[in-house]
C-alpha cells in the first residue's frame, strides 16, 4: 500500500533510484537522447540527478555563490543526490535517513561565509512547489488552506531555490530543461518507412526506427502528463534554516455566483468563501560552515579519526 | 491467463469532438474518458487493434509496470515543501 512513500520516494531530488516499479516510466524524464527503445530500456536512468555515476564521473562543482553585480554564470548542479527511505508523512517531524555527505565546492567555502555575514537574508521557498520569496518576518497568506497544522505550529521549510543577502545569492543548480512532448514538436515527423512526408506505408517501421523521436534531444520519447518531478532545482537544506508559524486562518467575503439560462426563471446561487492559510517568518538563517560540519559529525558522516582536521579546518574558516 | 509482463501505457491527447461515434466508443473502451488521461492495458491484440484503431489520438508508449490511479496521482502530487517542527503547545527540547 502506497501512502506517501510513493510521492516522497520520486519527488525526492535526493533519490538515486526511484522504486524499482517506477523506473521504466522515470527513465524517460530525461534530456539526453536514447539509443535504446522504450520497451528495452534497461533500468538505468541517465538523468543526471538520478544516476549517481553520473555525477561521479564528470565530478560536477556541487555549487556556486554569485555576487548579484556581477552578470550571472551558470550555477553547476546543486543537490547531492542520494537514497533516503521516503518519511511516512510529510507534514509530520521527518527521520533523517542516512543521506550522501554534504559536499560543498571551493567557491561554496570560500563564499558561504560572506553570505552568512551579511544580516538580512531572503530565501525563495517552495510550497508544493510554489516559491514565494520571504525573509524573518514576513507575513505569507498562503493560496490555499494548509491542513494538519494549528495556529502556534512551526513549520520547517525546506525546500528552496535561492538563499540570498544583499550582496551574494546561493542558487540551486538549474533545473533539467523540461522536456518537450513529440506532439508539441514544430518540425516535420518523416515516416520512418519512408522518409518523406507521406504516410501510406503499409510497412510496419523498425523498432529501431520507431524511437527516433526519442533520439532528439530535449524531446521526450513519450507523453508524460503532469509530472511533478524536477520542475525546480532545489539547494540542499542542510545549508540553511527556515521556520514560520501558522498564524492562523483567514477567510475572504462570502460571494455567491447565480446560475441560470436564458429565459429561465430559476436561479440557483453558489455560495464560495475560502479559507487561506497565514503564516509569520520565525527566522531565515544561512548555516555556518562550522555548524555544517558539526552536523556531519554529528550524522556521523566523517569518520572520528578526520574529525580533528575537520574541526581545525572550520575553526580556521570562522 | 498468465500474468502480463508488458503494457501499453496509453495516454489521450487529442479529444473525440467531431469524430464519428466509433471511434469515441473505441476511447471508452480503452477508458479514457478525458483528455491527458492515462490508462495502462497489457500488450495484447486486441488491445493493439484498439490503439490502433485510434492511433492518431494517444501516445502509446510499452512498459514493464502498470501503475495505479492511486500512484499516478501521487506522481502528480508535489513535494509539500515544509514539515511541523513543533506542535503548539508542545515544550521545546531541553527547555
Amino acid at each position: 500500500m502506497l501512502s506517501r512513500h510513493l510521492k516522497r520516494a520520486c519527488l525526492d531530488a535526493r533519490w538515486t533510484l526511484p522504486p524499482t516499479f517506477l523506473l521504466p516510466f522515470t527513465a524517460n524524464l530525461t534530456t539526453v537522447s536514447h539509443s535504446a527503445e522504450p520497451s528495452d530500456i534497461p533500468e538505468v536512468l541517465s538523468h543526471p540527478a538520478l544516476n549517481p555515476s553520473y555525477e561521479k564521473s564528470t565530478k560536477i562543482p556541487l555549487r556556486k555563490l554569485q555576487r548579484s553585480s556581477q552578470p550571472p554564470s551558470p550555477s553547476a548542479d546543486d543537490a547531492p543526490v542520494s537514497p533516503s527511505s521516503p518519511s511516512p508523512q510529510s507534514s509530520s517531524s521527518k527521520p533523517r535517513p542516512p543521506r550522501s555527505p554534504l559536499v560543498l565546492s571551493d567557491s561554496v567555502r570560500e563564499l558561504l561565509p560572506l553570505l552568512q555575514a551579511q544580516g538580512s537574508h531572503y530565501i525563495t521557498a517552495h510550497i508544493y512547489d510554489r516559491p514565494y520569496l520571504l525573509t524573518a518576518g514576513d507575513t505569507v497568506r498562503l493560496p490555499f488552506l494548509m491542513h494538519g497544522v494549528r495556529p502556534g505550529d512551526v513549520l520547517r521549510l525546506d525546500k528552496a531555490s535561492n538563499l540570498g543577502s544583499r550582496d551574494y545569492t546561493l542558487k540551486a543548480a538549474a533545473a533539467p530543461p523540461s522536456l518537450r512532448s513529440a506532439t508539441t514538436a514544430t518540425t516535420p515527423g518523416l515516416d520512418p518507412t519512408t522518409g518523406h512526408l507521406s504516410s501510406e506505408s503499409r510497412v510496419m517501421p523498425e523498432p529501431a526506427d520507431a524511437d527516433s523521436r526519442a533520439r532528439t534531444p530535449g524531446q521526450a520519447p513519450h507523453f508524460i502528463p503532469h509530472i511533478a518531478k524536477f520542475k525546480h532545482a532545489y539547494l540542499d537544506d542542510r545549508l540553511f534554516v527556515c521556520r514560520a508559524v501558522v498564524m492562523g486562518v483567514e477567510a475572504e467575503p462570502m460571494r455567491i455566483k447565480e446560475k441560470t439560462k436564458r429565459r429561465n426563471r430559476r436561479v440557483k446561487k453558489v455560495k464560495s468563501k475560502h479559507r487561506f492559510t497565514i503564516l509569520r517568518i520565525k527566522e531565515v538563517t544561512v548555516r555556518s560552515l562550522a555548524e555544517i560540519e558539526r552536523l556531519r559529525a554529528r550524522k556521523g558522516e566523517i569518520a572520528s579519526a578526520d574529525l580533528r582536521q575537520v574541526w581545525r579546518r572550520a575553526w580556521n574558516s570562522e | 491467463m498468465s500474468t502480463p509482463t508488458r503494457f501499453f501505457r496509453i495516454t489521450l491527447l487529442r479529444s473525440a469532438i467531431g469524430l464519428p461515434t466509433r471511434t469515441s466508443g473505441v476511447l471508452k473502451a480503452l477508458g479514457l474518458h478525458r483528455r491527458l488521461k492515462t490508462v495502462y492495458h497489457p500488450v495484447t491484440q486486441d488491445v493493439a487493434g484498439q490503439v490502433f484503431a485510434v492511433k492518431e489520438l494517444v501516445d502509446v508508449q510499452e512498459v514493464d509496470r502498470a501503475l495505479s490511479d492511486k500512484e499516478m496521482k501521487q506522481l502528480r502530487q508535489p513535494d509539500s515543501g515544509f514539515y511541523v517542527e513543533r506542535r503548539a503547545g508542545e515544550r521545546v527540547m531541553g527547555s
